[in-house]
Protein backbone atom coordinates (compact mmCIF):
# COMPACT_ATOMS: atom_id res chain seq x y z
CA UNK A 1 0.00 0.00 0.00
CA UNK A 2 2.78 2.21 0.63
CA UNK A 3 3.16 3.27 -3.31
CA UNK A 4 -0.50 4.55 -3.74
CA UNK A 5 -0.17 6.50 0.36
CA UNK A 6 -2.75 9.27 -0.53
CA UNK A 7 -2.07 12.55 0.71
CA UNK A 8 -4.85 15.05 2.32
CA UNK A 9 -3.78 18.57 2.39
CA UNK A 10 -5.87 21.63 3.60
CA UNK A 11 -4.85 24.73 1.35
CA UNK A 12 -6.11 27.60 3.22
CA UNK A 13 -8.49 30.27 0.94
CA UNK A 14 -8.57 27.24 -1.75
CA UNK A 15 -9.78 23.86 -0.43
CA UNK A 16 -8.59 20.31 -0.20
CA UNK A 17 -6.04 18.45 -1.81
CA UNK A 18 -5.74 15.10 -2.30
CA UNK A 19 -2.54 13.69 -4.21
CA UNK A 20 -0.66 10.42 -4.49
CA UNK A 21 1.60 8.91 -6.98
CA UNK A 22 0.95 5.47 -9.06
CA UNK A 23 2.82 2.75 -8.57
CA UNK A 24 4.13 3.84 -12.47
CA UNK A 25 5.40 6.60 -11.19
CA UNK A 26 2.56 9.17 -12.48
CA UNK A 27 1.16 11.67 -9.54
CA UNK A 28 -2.99 12.10 -9.67
CA UNK A 29 -4.02 15.44 -7.54
CA UNK A 30 -7.41 16.32 -6.92
CA UNK A 31 -8.54 19.76 -5.41
CA UNK A 32 -12.42 20.34 -3.83
CA UNK A 33 -12.23 23.99 -3.90
CA UNK A 34 -14.09 26.86 -1.95
CA UNK A 35 -15.90 27.60 -5.22
CA UNK A 36 -17.64 24.41 -5.43
CA UNK A 37 -15.74 23.01 -8.89
CA UNK A 38 -13.39 20.01 -8.26
CA UNK A 39 -10.28 20.33 -9.91
CA UNK A 40 -8.25 17.25 -11.04
CA UNK A 41 -4.82 17.14 -12.04
CA UNK A 42 -2.35 14.26 -13.82
CA UNK A 43 1.28 14.37 -14.03
CA UNK A 44 2.93 11.66 -16.05
CA UNK A 45 6.24 10.40 -14.96
CA UNK A 46 9.09 12.88 -16.09
CA UNK A 47 6.59 15.09 -17.72
CA UNK A 48 6.95 18.90 -16.29
CA UNK A 49 3.83 20.55 -16.69
CA UNK A 50 0.46 18.78 -15.45
CA UNK A 51 -2.66 18.61 -17.28
CA UNK A 52 -6.11 19.48 -15.76
CA UNK A 53 -9.77 18.97 -15.85
CA UNK A 54 -12.27 21.36 -14.01
CA UNK A 55 -15.24 19.64 -13.28
CA UNK A 56 -18.67 20.15 -10.95
CA UNK A 57 -19.40 18.56 -8.27
CA UNK A 58 -21.90 16.37 -10.30
CA UNK A 59 -19.04 15.58 -13.32
CA UNK A 60 -17.00 14.80 -10.33
CA UNK A 61 -19.36 11.94 -9.01
CA UNK A 62 -19.93 10.98 -12.22
CA UNK A 63 -16.05 10.41 -12.79
CA UNK A 64 -16.19 8.56 -9.29
CA UNK A 65 -18.55 6.42 -10.69
CA UNK A 66 -17.09 5.21 -13.47
CA UNK A 67 -13.48 5.02 -11.80
CA UNK A 68 -15.19 2.64 -9.10
CA UNK A 69 -15.96 0.26 -11.94
CA UNK A 70 -20.02 0.85 -11.96
CA UNK A 71 -21.89 0.29 -14.78
CA UNK A 72 -23.39 3.25 -16.05
CA UNK A 73 -26.61 3.22 -18.33
CA UNK A 74 -29.04 5.83 -19.42
CA UNK A 75 -31.47 5.60 -16.37
CA UNK A 76 -30.58 2.75 -14.31
CA UNK A 77 -27.19 2.77 -12.54
CA UNK A 78 -25.03 0.88 -9.88
CA UNK A 79 -22.08 1.92 -7.75
CA UNK A 80 -19.60 -0.05 -6.92
CA UNK A 81 -17.78 0.60 -3.26
CA UNK A 82 -14.67 -1.56 -2.47
CA UNK A 83 -13.16 -1.61 1.04
CA UNK A 84 -9.84 -2.51 0.67
CA UNK A 85 -9.28 -2.68 4.53
CA UNK A 86 -11.94 -5.02 4.95
CA UNK A 87 -10.48 -8.34 2.92
CA UNK A 88 -11.85 -6.26 0.08
CA UNK A 89 -15.12 -6.32 0.95
CA UNK A 90 -16.98 -5.28 -2.24
CA UNK A 91 -20.32 -3.96 -2.02
CA UNK A 92 -22.55 -3.00 -4.77
CA UNK A 93 -25.53 -0.32 -5.43
CA UNK A 94 -28.16 -0.42 -8.07
CA UNK A 95 -30.83 1.67 -9.06
CA UNK A 96 -34.01 -0.70 -10.43
CA UNK A 97 -37.24 0.59 -11.88
CA UNK A 98 -40.28 -1.49 -10.45
CA UNK A 99 -41.17 -4.02 -13.32
CA UNK A 100 -45.35 -5.61 -13.57
CA UNK A 101 -43.85 -8.30 -11.58
CA UNK A 102 -43.61 -6.38 -8.12
CA UNK A 103 -45.92 -3.78 -8.42
CA UNK A 104 -48.83 -3.75 -5.43
CA UNK A 105 -46.72 -6.44 -3.90
CA UNK A 106 -45.00 -5.84 -0.69
CA UNK A 107 -41.47 -6.52 0.51
CA UNK A 108 -42.33 -9.69 2.92
CA UNK A 109 -44.76 -10.94 -0.15
CA UNK A 110 -41.26 -10.66 -2.55
CA UNK A 111 -39.21 -12.68 0.22
CA UNK A 112 -36.77 -10.41 -1.00
CA UNK A 113 -33.57 -10.52 1.49
CA UNK A 114 -34.47 -14.20 1.64
CA UNK A 115 -34.52 -15.58 -2.19
CA UNK A 116 -31.83 -13.12 -3.17
CA UNK A 117 -29.92 -11.85 0.19
CA UNK A 118 -30.23 -8.24 -1.47
CA UNK A 119 -31.59 -5.36 0.45
CA UNK A 120 -33.96 -2.65 -0.57
CA UNK A 121 -32.45 0.17 0.84
CA UNK A 122 -34.65 2.70 -0.33
CA UNK A 123 -37.63 3.64 -2.85
CA UNK A 124 -37.70 7.01 -4.92
CA UNK A 125 -41.24 7.91 -5.27
CA UNK A 126 -42.64 10.86 -7.27
CA UNK A 127 -39.32 12.82 -6.50
CA UNK A 128 -39.63 11.74 -2.27
CA UNK A 129 -37.22 9.34 -1.05
CA UNK A 130 -38.67 6.49 1.18
CA UNK A 131 -35.37 5.86 3.28
CA UNK A 132 -35.02 1.93 4.68
CA UNK A 133 -38.63 0.75 4.10
CA UNK A 134 -40.67 -1.38 6.06
CA UNK A 135 -41.70 -5.60 4.60
CA UNK A 136 -45.40 -4.26 4.68
CA UNK A 137 -44.24 -1.74 2.06
CA UNK A 138 -46.06 -1.67 -1.47
CA UNK A 139 -44.34 -1.46 -4.51
CA UNK A 140 -46.40 1.19 -6.79
CA UNK A 141 -46.25 1.83 -10.74
CA UNK A 142 -43.35 4.23 -11.47
CA UNK A 143 -41.04 3.54 -8.28
CA UNK A 144 -37.03 3.48 -8.37
CA UNK A 145 -35.71 0.73 -5.97
CA UNK A 146 -32.36 1.32 -4.67
CA UNK A 147 -31.04 -2.30 -3.81
CA UNK A 148 -27.74 -3.12 -1.81
CA UNK A 149 -26.12 -6.63 -1.60
CA UNK A 150 -23.07 -7.93 -3.49
CA UNK A 151 -23.24 -8.19 -7.31
CA UNK A 152 -23.98 -11.95 -7.17
CA UNK A 153 -26.95 -10.77 -4.92
CA UNK A 154 -27.88 -8.00 -7.55
CA UNK A 155 -27.88 -10.71 -10.44
CA UNK A 156 -30.18 -13.10 -8.45
CA UNK A 157 -32.25 -10.12 -8.15
CA UNK A 158 -32.65 -8.81 -11.27
CA UNK A 159 -33.35 -12.25 -12.68
CA UNK A 160 -36.08 -13.73 -9.80
CA UNK A 161 -37.44 -10.35 -8.28
CA UNK A 162 -37.35 -8.03 -10.75
CA UNK A 163 -38.67 -9.85 -14.11
CA UNK A 164 -39.40 -8.27 -16.82
CA UNK B 1 -28.34 56.79 -2.39
CA UNK B 2 -28.67 57.63 -6.16
CA UNK B 3 -24.63 57.37 -6.07
CA UNK B 4 -24.92 53.97 -4.37
CA UNK B 5 -27.29 52.40 -7.08
CA UNK B 6 -25.40 53.91 -9.95
CA UNK B 7 -22.13 52.60 -8.62
CA UNK B 8 -24.05 49.25 -7.46
CA UNK B 9 -25.12 49.12 -11.51
CA UNK B 10 -21.63 50.13 -12.46
CA UNK B 11 -20.01 47.22 -10.78
CA UNK B 12 -22.60 44.27 -11.90
CA UNK B 13 -22.06 45.40 -15.22
CA UNK B 14 -17.87 45.29 -14.77
CA UNK B 15 -18.51 41.68 -12.71
CA UNK B 16 -20.31 40.62 -15.71
CA UNK B 17 -17.62 41.70 -18.34
CA UNK B 18 -14.36 40.60 -16.03
CA UNK B 19 -15.78 37.26 -15.30
CA UNK B 20 -16.30 37.07 -18.89
CA UNK B 21 -12.94 37.68 -19.64
CA UNK B 22 -11.64 36.25 -16.56
CA UNK B 23 -9.67 38.69 -15.43
CA UNK B 24 -9.66 40.54 -11.74
CA UNK B 25 -12.56 42.95 -11.27
CA UNK B 26 -10.85 45.04 -8.57
CA UNK B 27 -8.89 47.48 -10.58
CA UNK B 28 -11.91 48.15 -12.72
CA UNK B 29 -13.62 48.88 -9.69
CA UNK B 30 -11.34 51.32 -8.61
CA UNK B 31 -11.44 53.07 -12.31
CA UNK B 32 -14.91 53.22 -12.34
CA UNK B 33 -15.03 54.88 -9.10
CA UNK B 34 -11.93 57.34 -10.59
CA UNK B 35 -13.73 58.08 -13.74
CA UNK B 36 -17.60 58.53 -12.02
CA UNK B 37 -15.80 60.53 -9.09
CA UNK B 38 -13.85 63.79 -9.17
CA UNK B 39 -12.54 63.37 -12.78
CA UNK B 40 -16.36 61.93 -14.06
CA UNK B 41 -17.74 65.66 -13.40
CA UNK B 42 -19.02 64.03 -9.83
CA UNK B 43 -21.23 61.27 -11.11
CA UNK B 44 -20.62 59.87 -8.08
CA UNK B 45 -19.92 61.44 -4.64
CA UNK B 46 -19.23 59.90 -0.64
CA UNK B 47 -21.74 60.15 1.46
CA UNK B 48 -23.18 58.51 4.97
CA UNK B 49 -24.62 55.65 2.66
CA UNK B 50 -21.51 55.45 0.62
CA UNK B 51 -19.15 55.58 3.82
CA UNK B 52 -21.09 52.92 6.16
CA UNK B 53 -21.36 50.63 3.08
CA UNK B 54 -17.53 51.06 3.15
CA UNK B 55 -16.82 50.46 6.55
CA UNK B 56 -19.06 47.13 6.24
CA UNK B 57 -16.89 46.47 3.36
CA UNK B 58 -13.48 46.43 5.04
CA UNK B 59 -14.97 45.32 8.52
CA UNK B 60 -16.43 41.69 6.48
CA UNK B 61 -13.02 41.68 4.09
CA UNK B 62 -11.08 41.52 7.73
CA UNK B 63 -13.38 38.82 9.31
CA UNK B 64 -13.53 36.76 6.27
CA UNK B 65 -9.05 36.78 6.15
CA UNK B 66 -9.40 35.84 10.04
CA UNK B 67 -11.87 33.06 9.11
CA UNK B 68 -9.65 31.95 6.99
CA UNK B 69 -6.28 31.81 9.43
CA UNK B 70 -5.90 28.90 11.23
CA UNK B 71 -2.12 29.31 13.25
CA UNK B 72 -1.59 25.75 13.95
CA UNK B 73 -1.71 24.78 10.61
CA UNK B 74 1.63 26.52 9.74
CA UNK B 75 2.96 23.85 11.86
CA UNK B 76 2.98 21.34 8.96
CA UNK B 77 5.91 22.83 6.98
CA UNK B 78 7.07 25.70 9.11
CA UNK B 79 10.54 26.42 8.05
CA UNK B 80 9.50 26.47 4.15
CA UNK B 81 6.88 29.10 5.44
CA UNK B 82 8.82 31.17 7.61
CA UNK B 83 11.59 31.43 4.66
CA UNK B 84 9.50 32.57 2.13
CA UNK B 85 7.54 34.82 4.09
CA UNK B 86 10.50 36.56 5.30
CA UNK B 87 12.37 37.08 1.93
CA UNK B 88 9.03 38.20 0.64
CA UNK B 89 8.62 40.48 3.58
CA UNK B 90 11.81 41.77 3.85
CA UNK B 91 13.19 42.77 0.42
CA UNK B 92 9.74 43.96 -0.65
CA UNK B 93 8.72 45.88 2.87
CA UNK B 94 12.94 47.83 2.80
CA UNK B 95 12.71 48.59 -1.16
CA UNK B 96 9.00 50.20 -1.18
CA UNK B 97 9.84 52.13 1.99
CA UNK B 98 13.45 53.09 0.28
CA UNK B 99 11.49 54.09 -3.07
CA UNK B 100 8.91 56.10 -1.22
CA UNK B 101 11.26 57.70 1.29
CA UNK B 102 13.56 58.80 -1.82
CA UNK B 103 10.81 59.94 -3.70
CA UNK B 104 9.50 62.40 -1.06
CA UNK B 105 6.79 60.64 0.85
CA UNK B 106 7.36 61.46 4.72
CA UNK B 107 8.62 58.66 6.98
CA UNK B 108 5.23 57.72 8.19
CA UNK B 109 3.94 57.82 5.04
CA UNK B 110 6.42 55.72 3.27
CA UNK B 111 5.93 53.21 5.87
CA UNK B 112 2.47 52.88 4.67
CA UNK B 113 2.83 52.16 1.17
CA UNK B 114 5.96 50.17 1.92
CA UNK B 115 3.21 47.65 3.96
CA UNK B 116 0.56 48.50 1.10
CA UNK B 117 3.58 47.62 -1.47
CA UNK B 118 4.22 44.61 0.46
CA UNK B 119 1.14 42.93 1.04
CA UNK B 120 -0.04 41.20 -2.29
CA UNK B 121 -3.39 40.06 -2.95
CA UNK B 122 -4.87 36.89 -1.51
CA UNK B 123 -7.91 37.39 -3.75
CA UNK B 124 -6.74 37.67 -7.08
CA UNK B 125 -2.92 34.85 -6.23
CA UNK B 126 -5.45 32.56 -4.83
CA UNK B 127 -8.22 32.88 -7.80
CA UNK B 128 -5.56 33.54 -10.32
CA UNK B 129 -4.39 29.83 -9.04
CA UNK B 130 -7.08 28.25 -9.83
CA UNK B 131 -8.36 29.68 -12.85
CA UNK B 132 -5.41 28.96 -14.50
CA UNK B 133 -4.86 25.60 -13.25
CA UNK B 134 -2.04 25.90 -11.41
CA UNK B 135 -2.77 24.25 -8.31
CA UNK B 136 -0.99 21.10 -8.90
CA UNK B 137 2.29 23.27 -9.71
CA UNK B 138 4.87 22.87 -6.28
CA UNK B 139 5.05 27.20 -6.74
CA UNK B 140 1.48 27.15 -5.79
CA UNK B 141 2.06 25.56 -2.54
CA UNK B 142 4.47 28.08 -1.65
CA UNK B 143 2.11 31.48 -3.19
CA UNK B 144 -0.73 30.29 -0.61
CA UNK B 145 1.36 29.39 2.41
CA UNK B 146 2.86 33.16 1.19
CA UNK B 147 -0.64 34.89 1.81
CA UNK B 148 -0.94 33.49 4.92
CA UNK B 149 2.37 34.72 6.24
CA UNK B 150 1.73 38.32 4.35
CA UNK B 151 -1.89 37.91 6.23
CA UNK B 152 -0.60 37.22 9.97
CA UNK B 153 1.92 40.55 8.93
CA UNK B 154 -0.72 42.34 8.21
CA UNK B 155 -2.20 41.94 11.66
CA UNK B 156 0.68 42.94 13.17
CA UNK B 157 0.87 46.19 10.96
CA UNK B 158 -2.53 47.24 11.81
CA UNK B 159 -1.73 46.59 15.74
CA UNK B 160 1.89 49.14 15.16
CA UNK B 161 0.15 51.48 13.12
CA UNK B 162 -3.03 52.04 14.86
CA UNK B 163 -1.06 52.43 18.18
CA UNK B 164 0.22 55.77 17.49
CA UNK B 165 0.39 57.84 20.27
CA UNK B 166 -1.20 56.04 23.05
CA UNK B 167 0.55 53.94 25.98
CA UNK B 168 1.67 51.21 24.22
CA UNK B 169 1.70 48.75 27.33
CA UNK B 170 -2.47 49.78 28.09
CA UNK B 171 -3.06 49.61 24.64
CA UNK B 172 -2.30 46.43 24.28
CA UNK B 173 -3.51 45.39 27.76
CA UNK B 174 -6.92 45.97 26.04
CA UNK B 175 -6.47 44.30 22.70
CA UNK B 176 -5.19 41.49 24.97
CA UNK B 177 -8.74 41.61 26.91
CA UNK B 178 -10.56 41.22 24.57
CA UNK B 179 -8.99 38.64 22.72
CA UNK B 180 -9.05 36.75 25.97
CA UNK B 181 -13.32 37.83 25.49
CA UNK B 182 -13.29 36.58 21.81
CA UNK B 183 -11.63 33.84 22.66
CA UNK B 184 -13.23 32.09 25.50
CA UNK B 185 -17.07 33.18 24.10
CA UNK B 186 -15.34 31.08 21.31
CA UNK B 187 -14.60 28.32 23.00
CA UNK B 188 -16.92 27.85 25.72
CA UNK B 189 -19.77 28.67 23.22
CA UNK B 190 -18.84 26.75 21.08
CA UNK B 191 -21.89 23.92 21.00
CA UNK B 192 -24.69 26.80 21.18
CA UNK B 193 -22.77 28.57 18.25
CA UNK B 194 -22.86 25.66 16.00
CA UNK B 195 -26.57 24.97 17.13
CA UNK B 196 -26.94 28.55 15.69
CA UNK B 197 -25.31 28.25 12.36
CA UNK B 198 -27.54 24.54 12.17
CA UNK B 199 -30.70 26.06 11.67
CA UNK B 200 -31.59 26.65 7.96
CA UNK B 201 -33.72 30.11 8.74
CA UNK B 202 -32.63 33.70 9.03
CA UNK B 203 -30.64 33.31 12.40
CA UNK B 204 -27.30 32.10 11.28
CA UNK B 205 -26.90 35.13 8.98
CA UNK B 206 -28.17 37.20 11.33
CA UNK B 207 -26.15 36.14 14.05
CA UNK B 208 -23.01 36.32 11.96
CA UNK B 209 -24.05 40.28 10.79
CA UNK B 210 -24.71 41.34 14.71
CA UNK B 211 -21.43 39.24 15.95
CA UNK B 212 -18.98 41.29 13.89
CA UNK B 213 -20.79 44.60 13.64
CA UNK B 214 -21.04 44.34 18.09
CA UNK B 215 -17.76 43.67 18.14
CA UNK B 216 -16.46 46.55 16.08
CA UNK B 217 -18.36 49.13 17.76
CA UNK B 218 -17.11 47.77 21.05
CA UNK B 219 -13.93 47.74 20.18
CA UNK B 220 -14.13 51.65 18.97
CA UNK B 221 -15.83 52.45 22.62
CA UNK B 222 -12.84 50.63 24.27
CA UNK B 223 -10.59 52.65 22.12
CA UNK B 224 -8.73 49.61 20.24
CA UNK B 225 -9.04 49.16 16.57
CA UNK B 226 -11.93 47.66 15.26
CA UNK B 227 -10.09 46.24 12.39
CA UNK B 228 -7.42 44.11 14.10
CA UNK B 229 -11.03 42.79 16.50
CA UNK B 230 -12.67 41.67 13.47
CA UNK B 231 -9.74 39.43 12.23
CA UNK B 232 -9.61 38.25 16.03
CA UNK B 233 -13.22 37.54 15.70
CA UNK B 234 -12.80 35.53 12.75
CA UNK B 235 -9.74 33.43 13.81
CA UNK B 236 -12.06 32.94 17.25
CA UNK B 237 -15.13 31.63 15.24
CA UNK B 238 -12.86 29.52 13.00
CA UNK B 239 -12.14 27.21 15.61
CA UNK B 240 -15.96 26.49 15.35
CA UNK B 241 -17.48 25.80 12.14
CA UNK B 242 -15.96 28.13 9.78
CA UNK B 243 -17.08 26.92 6.43
CA UNK B 244 -20.62 27.89 8.21
CA UNK B 245 -19.69 31.79 9.12
CA UNK B 246 -17.99 32.03 5.76
CA UNK B 247 -21.73 30.91 3.86
CA UNK B 248 -22.90 33.36 6.31
CA UNK B 249 -20.63 35.98 5.60
CA UNK B 250 -19.87 35.72 1.84
CA UNK B 251 -23.08 38.20 0.77
CA UNK B 252 -22.53 40.66 2.67
CA UNK B 253 -18.83 40.42 1.88
CA UNK B 254 -19.08 40.57 -1.46
CA UNK B 255 -21.68 43.32 -1.87
CA UNK B 256 -20.13 45.72 0.67
CA UNK B 257 -16.87 45.17 -0.63
CA UNK B 258 -17.79 46.49 -4.30
CA UNK B 259 -18.92 49.24 -2.80
CA UNK B 260 -15.93 49.76 -0.46
CA UNK B 261 -13.28 49.76 -4.02
CA UNK B 262 -15.40 51.94 -5.81
CA UNK B 263 -16.12 54.82 -3.37
CA UNK B 264 -12.62 54.67 -2.60
CA UNK B 265 -11.51 55.06 -6.37
CA UNK B 266 -14.01 58.20 -5.72
CA UNK B 267 -11.58 59.64 -3.63
CA UNK B 268 -8.62 59.42 -5.64
CA UNK B 269 -7.94 62.12 -7.61
CA UNK B 270 -5.37 61.82 -10.79
CA UNK B 271 -6.32 65.32 -12.12
CA UNK B 272 -4.73 67.69 -8.76
CA UNK B 273 -1.26 67.42 -7.25
CA UNK B 274 -0.77 64.00 -8.58
CA UNK B 275 2.90 63.58 -9.62
CA UNK B 276 3.00 61.10 -12.60
CA UNK B 277 6.13 60.32 -12.48
CA UNK B 278 6.17 59.44 -8.38
CA UNK B 279 2.72 56.91 -9.48
CA UNK B 280 4.81 55.96 -12.21
CA UNK B 281 7.89 54.51 -10.48
CA UNK B 282 6.02 53.92 -7.58
CA UNK B 283 4.02 51.13 -9.52
CA UNK B 284 7.04 50.01 -11.64
CA UNK B 285 8.72 49.07 -9.03
CA UNK B 286 6.45 47.17 -7.32
CA UNK B 287 6.73 44.60 -9.76
CA UNK B 288 10.40 44.66 -10.03
CA UNK B 289 10.47 44.12 -6.56
CA UNK B 290 8.30 41.23 -6.59
CA UNK B 291 10.40 39.56 -8.95
CA UNK B 292 13.61 39.85 -6.79
CA UNK B 293 12.28 38.54 -3.49
CA UNK B 294 10.42 35.93 -6.30
CA UNK B 295 13.42 34.85 -7.94
CA UNK B 296 15.05 34.81 -4.15
CA UNK B 297 12.28 32.67 -2.78
CA UNK B 298 12.20 30.02 -6.30
CA UNK B 299 15.67 29.44 -5.50
CA UNK B 300 15.39 29.07 -1.86
CA UNK B 301 12.71 26.69 -1.69
CA UNK B 302 12.35 24.91 -5.30
CA UNK B 303 16.15 25.61 -6.35
CA UNK B 304 15.20 26.97 -9.47
CA UNK B 305 14.86 30.55 -10.38
CA UNK B 306 12.19 29.41 -13.09
CA UNK B 307 10.05 28.51 -10.07
CA UNK B 308 10.96 31.85 -8.73
CA UNK B 309 9.11 33.58 -11.95
CA UNK B 310 6.18 31.74 -10.94
CA UNK B 311 6.05 32.48 -8.03
CA UNK B 312 6.57 36.20 -8.99
CA UNK B 313 3.71 36.19 -11.92
CA UNK B 314 1.18 34.99 -9.07
CA UNK B 315 2.06 37.93 -6.70
CA UNK B 316 2.24 40.58 -8.80
CA UNK B 317 -0.74 41.98 -7.87
CA UNK B 318 -1.68 43.92 -5.30
CA UNK B 319 -5.09 44.21 -4.32
CA UNK B 320 -7.55 44.42 -1.50
CA UNK B 321 -5.51 44.57 1.46
CA UNK B 322 -3.45 47.33 0.08
CA UNK B 323 -6.46 49.50 -0.23
CA UNK B 324 -7.61 48.98 3.09
CA UNK B 325 -4.08 49.71 4.49
CA UNK B 326 -4.52 53.39 2.11
CA UNK B 327 -8.09 53.94 3.39
CA UNK B 328 -7.15 52.93 7.15
CA UNK B 329 -4.43 55.52 7.11
CA UNK B 330 -3.43 57.01 3.95
CA UNK B 331 -3.43 60.64 3.27
CA UNK B 332 -5.22 61.94 -0.24
CA UNK B 333 -1.59 61.66 -1.50
CA UNK B 334 -0.64 57.88 -0.42
CA UNK B 335 -4.27 57.03 -1.75
CA UNK B 336 -3.94 58.15 -5.07
CA UNK B 337 -0.30 56.86 -4.86
CA UNK B 338 -1.44 53.05 -3.68
CA UNK B 339 -4.69 52.98 -6.09
CA UNK B 340 -1.99 53.55 -8.96
CA UNK B 341 -0.26 50.60 -8.11
CA UNK B 342 -3.18 48.33 -7.48
CA UNK B 343 -4.26 49.14 -10.95
CA UNK B 344 -1.18 48.82 -12.90
CA UNK B 345 0.09 45.48 -10.54
CA UNK B 346 -3.25 44.19 -11.09
CA UNK B 347 -3.46 44.13 -14.44
CA UNK B 348 0.15 43.16 -15.22
CA UNK B 349 -0.31 40.31 -12.61
CA UNK B 350 -2.92 38.77 -14.03
CA UNK B 351 -1.54 38.68 -17.43
CA UNK B 352 1.37 37.33 -16.18
CA UNK B 353 0.14 34.57 -14.18
CA UNK B 354 -2.14 33.85 -17.51
CA UNK B 355 1.28 33.61 -19.84
CA UNK B 356 3.45 32.34 -16.81
CA UNK B 357 3.47 29.01 -18.39
CA UNK B 358 4.37 30.28 -21.94
CA UNK B 359 7.27 32.82 -20.46
CA UNK B 360 8.57 29.51 -18.76
CA UNK B 361 9.11 27.53 -21.99
CA UNK B 362 10.23 30.57 -24.03
CA UNK B 363 12.86 30.71 -21.51
CA UNK B 364 14.00 27.11 -21.58
CA UNK B 365 13.96 26.88 -24.98
CA UNK B 366 16.03 29.96 -25.49
CA UNK B 367 18.39 28.32 -23.04
CA UNK B 368 18.59 25.41 -24.56
CA UNK B 369 18.88 26.75 -28.24
CA UNK B 370 21.56 28.78 -26.85
CA UNK B 371 23.34 25.72 -25.28
CA UNK B 372 22.93 23.93 -28.47
CA UNK B 373 24.93 27.39 -30.40
CA UNK B 374 27.87 26.95 -27.26
CA UNK B 375 28.52 23.54 -28.38
CA UNK B 376 31.55 22.34 -29.80
CA UNK B 377 31.09 20.78 -33.19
Amino acid sequence: MSAMALRSLNLPGVGTKYEFETDKGDTVAIFFTKTGAVQMYTLQKGCQTPSAAEMSPVEARRLGNILTGAIIEADQESVEIAFSALADLRITIHTFFVTAAVIGKTIEDLQIRAKTGATVIAVCRHDRNIINPPPTFVFEKGDAALVIGESDQIKKFEGEIMVE
Amino acid sequence: MESLILALFVCLVLALITKYLSIPAIPFYILAGVLLGKAGGGMLTNNEISQFFSEMGLIFLLFFMGLGLKPERIASNRSAVLTSGFIDLNINMIIGFAAAYMLGFSFTESLIIAAAFYISSTAMALTSLIENRKLMLRESDTVIWLMVFEDLVLIIFLAILSAGNQNLIIFFVKILAVLGVLYALAHYGKEFLISILDRDDELPILFTFAAVLTTASFSMYLGVPETMMVIALGVAFATTDPDAFEQHARPFKDVFLVVFFVFFGVTVDFSGGANWFVIGAISLIAIASKLISGLLTGVFIHGSALSGLEIWANTIARGEFSIALAVIYGSPLVGTTIAAMVIVTSIVGSFMAKYSGVLRRGIVNHSRHKALLRRPH
